[in-house]
């Protein structure tokens, strides 16, 4: 079984009595990177949200990494709207977060951390082109930067399912790009999956599968459609 | 009578003013109870009380104590000033440290963000029940259990600083950001990894901020818990008043307002180089020192 997320019958919402989203059928493989538009309020960071275990499913069937329990610790790695950073702590300590899903919690509460776990911190730091920053406080980056941290702490967590929530928002066409690409390069390399929730529709059409969320006429909830990233 | 309601509206402010005088009057009377005769010559009895036992204050707090006798280079070192004083200071200063490491453990497991509600609000009746009884009240209760002493006045100003202190910092914790939380929820980190990680670097400028404010709050405050005999200046203030010492209460008094006033001014300098809030910040020596020349 190749389905690395496939959701059936699945309604999504923060209440049964307001669904925001319905998904009828849907399977993602490993390896692939899928991009979610829509308007705003439609459920995409809610989808996210589900997937990585922050809300529970209202009802249907969400199965992620082939079981419907919590994924193991590390499997996940979510970057929210606004990163989700430590913003006055260094690259390093940001880093760090994602590296230490791979060491016992006990070594990871009393800092004694194994050296591999440092070393990968370090690699990451230095494959995303921010060894001159490490001791940098994350808030000194600018936007290009901190994105390629948030890619460097998933990385150092070795995520098998990257859930990004409008990742290239706020930066502009040039550094989107650059970023984008090394997101890419990062994905295809360790065939991970990645869902990246986009506005801007052509970014989107970079993926290989595009998924439009959208509310029809008359329904009180939206629903998932696939369309054609070649138009 | 649109008019009316338009001049009630406009008007509200001294509406609500005067209902509070008027409140405020009705209740005075119902205090005093028809005994007005307390208050007529109460003016007279502070000018003569002022005058002829509080002015000058009796500097000889200064002057070390008679027994037991002075070791000390200088005098005013044993002075019960100087001994008062640093009691206090080091009563405020071990409750704060010792409170504050007892009240992120407690004000973590009160946050909602961090903990269900079946564990949240049971601890946070927990650090109200801690915070009900003022530190005058917990310092009666230690004296009781661990008799007179500065011991009985530590434990009573870190039970009531766990209270106080660990309400401002679950306030704190769950004001802050959503991202870095969801984040590392969903790597799988566990509970006590998150409070390291994201919570407490998160509120870090908060947590020393409200650290700073509270060793204030226990200076001010163990100058009263001496009064039971918790140790401290208020110790020797009990013991003056006791004596019908009054100048020598007003030393000590002024002795406590410059202290008070000394160590507002270090907690405001030291605040505005943690907080991150510009109107607070000061752009003095302290903060260039240690924040380097950069401008953010």
């Amino acid at each position: 079984m190749n389905n690395i997320i496939s959701a059936k019958d699945l309604k999504i919402g923060y209440s049964s009595k307001s669904i925001l989203a319905k998904i009828d059928n849907l399977n993602i493989s490993r390896g692939e990177i899928i991009s979610i538009i829509g308007q705003s309020g439609v459920g995409k960071t809610t989808f996210l949200k589900n997937i990585a275990y922050l809300v529970k499913p209202i009802s249907g069937s969400l199965s992620v990494l082939g079981s419907s329990l919590p994924p193991t610790r590390g499997e996940i790695g979510y970057i929210p709207q606004k990163l989700g950073l430590i913003n006055h702590e260094t690259v390093f300590f940001n880093v760090l977060e994602g590296a230490i899903c791979n060491e016992s919690i006990f070594r990871s509460i009393l800092g004694f951390h194994e050296p591999r776990i440092l070393d990968k911190v370090v690699e990451v730091i230095n494959l995303m082109n921010l060894s001159e920053k490490i001791d940098t406080s994350v808030k000194r980056l600018s936007g290009g930067q901190q994105r390629r941290v948030a890619i460097a702490r998933t990385m150092a967590q070795g995520a098998k399912i990257i859930l990004a929530d409008e990742f290239l928002s706020e930066l502009d066409d040039k550094t989107a790009n650059n970023v984008w690409k090394t997101m890419k390069e990062h994905v295809k390399t360790n065939q991970i999956t990645l869902l990246i929730v986009e506005h801007n529709e052509r970014r989107a059409k970079l993926a290989d599968r595009c998924f439009k969320l959208e509310k029809e006429e008359g329904m009180p909830h939206s629903s998932f459609k696939e369309f054609n990233n070649e138009n | 009578m649109k008019i009316d309601k338009e001049m009630l509206i406009r008007k509200k402010y001294l509406i609500f003013l005067l209902l509070v005088f008027i409140t405020t009057y009705f209740v005075f009377i119902d205090l005093v109870d028809g005994d007005w005769t307390s208050l007529e010559n109460s003016l007279l009895n502070l000018r003569t009380f002022f005058s002829e036992s509080l002015w000058p204050p009796n500097w000889n707090v200064f002057e070390a104590r008679s027994y037991p006798t002075c070791q000390k280079s200088w005098d005013f070192l044993c002075s019960p000033a100087y001994i008062g004083i640093m009691e206090t200071l080091e009563i405020a200063f071990v409750a704060t440290g010792a409170g504050f490491i007892l009240s992120l453990p407690l004000a973590s497991l009160a946050s909602r963000n961090l903990y269900r509600d079946s564990i949240a609000i049971p601890f946070r009746i927990l650090l109200s029940a801690m915070r009900t009884l003022p530190s005058l009240i917990w310092a009666i209760l230690f004296v009781i259990l661990v008799g007179l002493g500065p011991v009985s006045g530590v434990l009573a100003m870190t039970f009531y600083t766990v209270g106080y202190l660990g309400k401002l910092q679950y306030e704190t914790f769950e004001g802050i950001s959503k991202d870095p939380l969801d984040a590392a929820k969903a790597m799988g980190l566990s509970k006590v990894e998150i409070i390291q990680r994201v919570v407490i670097p998160e509120s870090a400028n908060n947590l020393i901020s409200q650290l700073l404010f509270m060793f204030e709050y226990n200076v001010r405050h163990g100058s009263v818990i001496g009064i039971v005999g918790a140790g401290g200046i208020g110790y020797y203030i009990s013991t003056y008043l006791k004596f019908f010492q009054y100048d020598k209460v007003m030393a000590l008094l002024i002795v406590i307002f410059i202290v008070v006033v000394i160590i507002d001014f270090l907690s405001i300098k030291a605040r505005s180089f943690f907080v991150d809030d510009v109107s607070f910040k000061s752009q003095g020596v302290i903060s260039r020192i240690f924040r380097g020349e950069s401008n953010e």
